[in-house]
């Protein structure tokens, strides 16, 4: 995740390092005001004591006006990522079983891989996520966060990888012994091979 | 009368039977809060063992310590035990400990159920401690998910331990929590207004409402997966109807507010602790109030940021991310009403202080990343890794273990009578401090290089292994600073360095008592004026061990207590506790049958056990009250007033209420699992729906309305003097005639093997039955009563309990019926 | 109990309408998130009006609990129940806001 290898992922890597960067500095600055109450009171009046100041101001304007403005970044991010019309999209379906992975596509129906996901690169795809048994995760930690595979119910994941190579998958829902292994990769294909790869090649 | 001649005659009355039988009959918060902090730490111990063979297992790749099968039980375990074992009770043995001494009485409201409640954890703990050391623990996860832990997946009897194990633990949650909620409200020293109780009252007032109803949901999710598992009643297997998304909305309905219920009393005690190291009164006590109250609620409102990638709509996220990040704003609040604090008064840099800093720097790393995982796309991405466990343990340790060691250390001059000699507490901290973070700074940052929680091994070519070996290094560095608390508590305790009476110049009641602590806690009960007597009058502890407070005299070989109005604090009524009695450890004892039975699968014990608990439930409630009446009773200062049995609202009406609260949750959750599982699973609607019966819509509001007619006019007609039989056979016969009608009900409903609709609708039937029955056998019982002398028009109090249960029987009634026909007259 | 319930209640009631909103959501994309509404889609349009109700009530209850009919007596309590009442009603707009901007079914 902090090596994207996506548009999905490189937002929510940008998100992690802004919100490090600002969180720090309010851990700092909470550090520093602990730190000041240490400091020996000359005459009692130096130091501030209201709860204006310590309650109003710190407690309930300063946190609510840093969490609005997150709240509403990481909602609007999130309707950005969800997965919604669109002409260019290719589809495939990922079936979960305890432990493996298996891939179908729908443009070349009955074709199906196993524990490798073959996509097209620089396309958007969706995924649409079932389990066979227990419940599993389709995480893709380079290209998307990840999309739980959950009986009965069918969830459909937006990816997208920049260019063609090789992203390592793995299910994130611990499902019993063999959850160790339980991974498969992605192979993202440049347009020429990812032709051949619904012709049937590959 | 000397104040020698005073402790001695109270002594007498209070103390626990000699030798180490008085383990087994004691009924003293004194005894059972010790017996309580004792055991968690046990279970922390065992916790922290498991934690070590975790990261000894993660220390280096593709280890070949455990294979998957036994590191999942020791994960799980580590996760249930610290969760279930440790920090909830924990946190029930210092309430127990503390707010009798805080609040100025004498002991919490329901005695002998305190011990009950221990005595359920006891038994229930050894139940997973059994499963541990024979190594078919539960091995699902501490959230056991289905269908992994349905039958299918998981056919052997570890779950089971699970589910039937923390079930019975939980039952000493509950108790505790009624028993918390009403000795707040109504068990405190004359003249203490709502706005006048220690700080730590009001946080605890609030988690045990807290726990009132944020464990029912477990409770009902355990019981429902238990009745899939052993009789194939499907709430969660997808092809018959059922969803195994419904246990992941139980669980954490729960589990969110679970961690605040944890949070929480360590908020309180970094409240109540803060301000007297910092020589000032804690800054905006009354915004504190508000803060945790609006927390408290506010938390319940959080359940779905666990499930943030189960795929629901980005809309229902959103609900959920702006809750999450909206609790932020209070916690906020109490941060810096503490720093606020300091910056008032003057803080010194004590022991106790020192675990207090430990809390606020890991507290607050572990708040930030709480708010960074409140946002949805992040948390699609770190979810299930290691950056989760990082997070989770930043603000269960720094908001709990940090706090509760500063409260350890605060609080052990008042346990002991003694003060630290050897001075090992501060190297202890340091390394527990430096530990914790190389251990869990460290997690963090694997878990966003990809390492899923949970994985048993890994391979060298993730990058992993320097980072886990420092994780590791620090987890060993860290459980050398706990061992070295232990070895300090003990040492403490046998090498005998008299500490003085209010060590820390404290302005709260529980150093007004003696040191270490006396059986009866208060030779007499003070009346108090502000938030912090003892700064008002230093002479307030001799003042009360000359009897100069109210209930000075020993008398009749009572236990006695007041009961105040919950406004004010004037005392209301004049109570007497039931003294040393093996009934709680018995009674447990047989509720631990039942539970076994169950876990075994002996179902021919099941009802024997049943009988059990129901007959010895009888003999506990028929110990109590008295033959004649008493009349008011002089409690000091020339004040008269009535005693419990003689009053309109007993402790057993107010118990009732609060337990009833957690009831009506529990039936809450199962209604919302039935619409849950109607709207969200896909195999719905079922094949066919139950056809009304005509009988049954006729004989169940019939028979729960003459119930509750029965125990109303028992009431009424008790008041004028006339004779209640009448009504009270009225009362079993409305009982009588309902539960016929829920059998009936049940009758002609489907099978509860076929589809998840027909196992709720039995399990709908069956709560209703049972509530049924059990009116029918209160009213039996007070019938019993009355017949053997104990009810007189001023001996009244028992009757009012009837009609509580009366009207709670109705209204669930009338929502079962609607709930089980309706569909069936719609369509 | 009267204290209590004044501190507790528009709290509890911002959990209730929260939870009933969030359930109308699911019961509102389970029914039919395709069928045409009047100008904005109909799943909107409900969960807006049910959010617009949830705010009317808590402002409601923050009025009767200032008021001196229903309102505590001047002190401790007063303030606490106050503080619940904005805290009800604040929280109502928050956490249920996402109504008028986020993809209801999707
Ligand atoms: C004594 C120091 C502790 C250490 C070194 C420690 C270590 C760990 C580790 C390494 C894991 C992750 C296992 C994995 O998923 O890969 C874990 C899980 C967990 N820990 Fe701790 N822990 C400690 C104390 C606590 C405390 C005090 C609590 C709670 C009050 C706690 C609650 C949990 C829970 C709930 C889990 C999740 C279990 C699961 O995934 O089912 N831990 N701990
Ligand atoms: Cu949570």
């Amino acid at each position: 995740m902090l090596d994207p290898g996506g548009p999905a992922a490189r937002s929510i890597s940008m998100l992690w390092w802004g919100m490090l960067i600002a969180f720090t500095a309010i851990f700092a600055l909470v550090m520093a005001l602990l730190a000041l109450a240490w400091r020996p009171a000359r005459d009692g009046a130096a130091r501030s004591s209201s709860e204006r100041t310590w309650i109003i101001g710190l407690g309930l304007v300063f946190p609510s006006v840093i969490l609005i403005s997150l709240l509403a970044y990481g909602l609007w991010l999130g309707e950005r990522l969800i997965p919604r019309d669109d002409p260019d999209v290719t589809r495939v379906t990922a079936e979960a079983r305890r432990w493996s992975w298996t891939f179908s596509y729908d443009q070349n129906p009955g074709r199906t891989t196993l524990n490798v996901l073959h996509i097209p690169a620089g396309r958007p795809v969706d995924v649409a996520i079932t389990t066979a048994d227990v419940i599993h995760s389709f995480w893709v930690p380079r290209l998307a966060g990840k999309l739980d595979a959950i009986p009965g119910h069918v969830n459909v994941l937006r990816i997208e990888a920049d260019l063609p190579g090789t992203y390592a998958g793995q299910s994130a829902e611990f499902s019993g012994p063999g959850y160790d292994g339980h991974t498969f990769s992605v192979v993202a294909h440049g347009p020429e091979d990812w032709q051949s790869f619904l012709e049937g090649g590959l | 009368m000397s104040s020698l001649a005073r402790h001695r005659g109270l002594t007498a009355i209070w103390s626990s039977e000699r030798g180490w039988k008085g383990w087994f009959s004691t009924v003293n918060h004194n005894d059972v809060g010790l017996m309580f902090l004792v055991t968690a730490s046990f279970y922390f111990l065992v916790g922290g063992i498991l934690a070590m063979l975790i990261r000894a297992q993660l220390a280096t790749p593709h280890s070949a310590f455990a294979g998957p099968e036994i590191y999942s039980q020791i994960f799980t375990m580590h996760g249930t035990i610290m969760m279930f074992l440790f920090a909830i009770p924990m946190i029930e043995g210092l309430a127990i400990y503390l707010l009798p001494k805080m609040l100025g009485t004498r002991d919490l409201a329901y005695p002998r159920l305190t011990a009950y409640g221990f005595w359920c954890y006891f038994f229930g703990g050894a139940m997973l401690l059994i499963s541990l050391l024979f190594g078919i623990a539960p091995d699902g996860g501490w959230f056991m998910y289905p269908p992994l832990t349905g039958k299918i997946y998981s056919p052997g009897i570890n779950t089971d331990f699970w589910l039937i194990g923390i079930t019975f633990v939980e039952i000493s949650a509950i108790c505790a929590a009624v028993e918390f909620t009403v000795t707040i409200l109504k068990y405190r020293a004359p003249g203490m207004t709502l706005g006048k109780m220690p700080i730590f009252a009001w946080y605890m007032l609030v988690v045990s409402l807290m726990i009132l109803t944020g464990f029912p949901p477990l409770i009902l999710g355990s019981i429902l997966l238990e009745l899939e598992r052993a009789f194939g009643m499907p709430f969660f297997q997808v092809e018959l109807g059922g969803d195994s998304l419904l246990w992941q909305h139980l669980f954490w309905l729960f589990g969110h507010p679970e961690v605040y219920i944890i949070f929480l009393p360590a908020a309180g005690v970094v409240s109540t602790i803060l301000p007297v190291m910092s020589s000032t009164t804690l800054l905006g006590y009354r915004w504190v109030v508000a803060a945790a109250v609006a927390l408290a609620i506010l938390s319940f409102g959080l359940w779905v940021h666990h499930m943030f990638t189960t795929g629901i709509p980005h809309m229902g996220l959103a609900f959920f991310s702006a809750a999450s990040t909206l609790v932020a704003v209070p916690t906020a609040v109490q941060v810096f009403a503490w720093i606020g604090t300091m910056w008032k008064g003057t803080p010194h840099l004590r022991l106790p202080m020192l675990h207090i800093l430990g809390f606020f720097v890991t507290f607050v790393i572990g708040g930030l990343t709480g708010v960074m995982v409140a946002v949805v796309p992040f948390d699609w991405q770190v979810h299930d890794t290691a950056f989760v466990t990082a997070h989770l343990h930043y603000v269960l340790f720094g908001g709990f273990v940090f706090p509760v060691l500063a409260g350890i250390y605060y609080w052990l001059p008042l346990v002991t009578g003694n003060r630290r000699f050897f001075r090992l507490g501060e190297m202890a901290f340091a390394l527990i401090f430096v530990g914790f973070h190389v251990t869990f700074l460290a997690m963090h940052w694997v878990g966003l290089m990809g390492q899923r929680r949970r994985i048993s091994t890994y391979a060298p070519e993730d990058g992993w292994t320097a980072i886990n070996l420092i994780s590791s290094v620090g987890g060993f560095v860290m459980a050398f600073g706990l061992a070295m608390v232990l070895i300090e508590i003990v040492l403490t305790l046998v090498v005998r360095h008299r500490a003085p009476r209010n060590p820390w110049r404290s302005g709260t009641l529980e150093w007004a008592v003696p040191r270490p602590s006396a059986a009866y806690t208060f030779a007499s009960l003070p009346r108090v004026a502000s938030r912090d007597p003892l700064w008002d009058d230093p002479g307030l502890p001799a003042r009360i061990a000359r009897g100069e407070g109210y209930l000075g005299e020993p008398r009749n070989g009572w236990r006695e207590t007041l009961m105040v109005d919950i406004a004010s604090g004037e005392p209301e009524q004049h109570v007497v506790y039931p003294s040393n009695t093996r009934l709680p450890i018995v009674l447990s004892a047989i509720t631990g049958l039942f539970f076994l039975s169950l876990l075994v699968k002996v179902y021919w014990l099941t009802p024997i056990a049943v009988a059990g608990v129901v007959a010895l439930a009888w003999r506990w409630i028929w110990r109590l009250g008295s033959k004649a009446d008493l009349g008011d009773q002089p409690i000091g200062h020339g004040v008269r007033i009535a005693t419990v049995a003689e009053v309109d609202r007993p402790p057993g009406w107010w118990g009732s209420v609060f337990l009833l609260v957690a009831n009506a949750t529990l039936f809450g959750s199962l209604l919302f699992g039935y619409a849950f599982l109607w709207t969200i699973a896909p195999g719905w609607p079922p094949p066919a729906f139950i056809q009304p019966s005509v009988p049954v819509l006729i004989a169940a509001p019939a028979g729960a309305a003459l119930a509750l007619v029965g125990a109303l006019g028992a009431v009424r007609i008790n008041r004028t003097g006339g004779n209640p039989s009448g009504f009270l056979l009225t009362a079993l016969a409305g009982g009588i005639c309902l539960s016929a009608a829920f059998a009936g009900l049940l009758w002609g409903a489907p099978s509860p093997t076929g589809h998840a609709y027909g196992a709720t609708v039995w399990v709908l039937g069956c709560y209703g039955l049972a509530h049924a029955l059990l009116v029918g056998l209160m009213a039996s019982f007070v019938f019993a009563r009355q017949r053997a002398g104990f009810v007189s028009p001023r001996r009244r109090a028992e009757l009012a309990i009837v009609s509580v249960w009366g009207a709670y029987l109705l209204v669930v009634t009338c929502l079962i019926v609607l709930a089980v026909y309706l569909p069936g007259l719609v369509t | 109990m009267k204290d209590l319930l004044r501190i507790l209640v528009s709290p509890v009631i911002w959990l209730a309408s929260f939870s009933a909103i969030y359930a109308l959501h699911g019961l509102v994309c389970a029914v039919d998130p395709g069928m045409p509404g009047p100008g904005i889609a109909w799943p909107r349009l409900v969960l807006s009006l049910a959010f617009g109700l949830a705010i009317l009530v808590q402002i409601g209850l923050l009025a009767l609990l200032a008021s001196a009919r229903f309102g505590a007596a001047p002190g401790f309590v007063r303030f606490v129940s106050l503080a619940g009442g904005w805290v009800g009603l604040v929280a109502t707009v928050w956490t249920l806001i996402p109504t008028l901007a986020t993809t209801p079914c999707g």
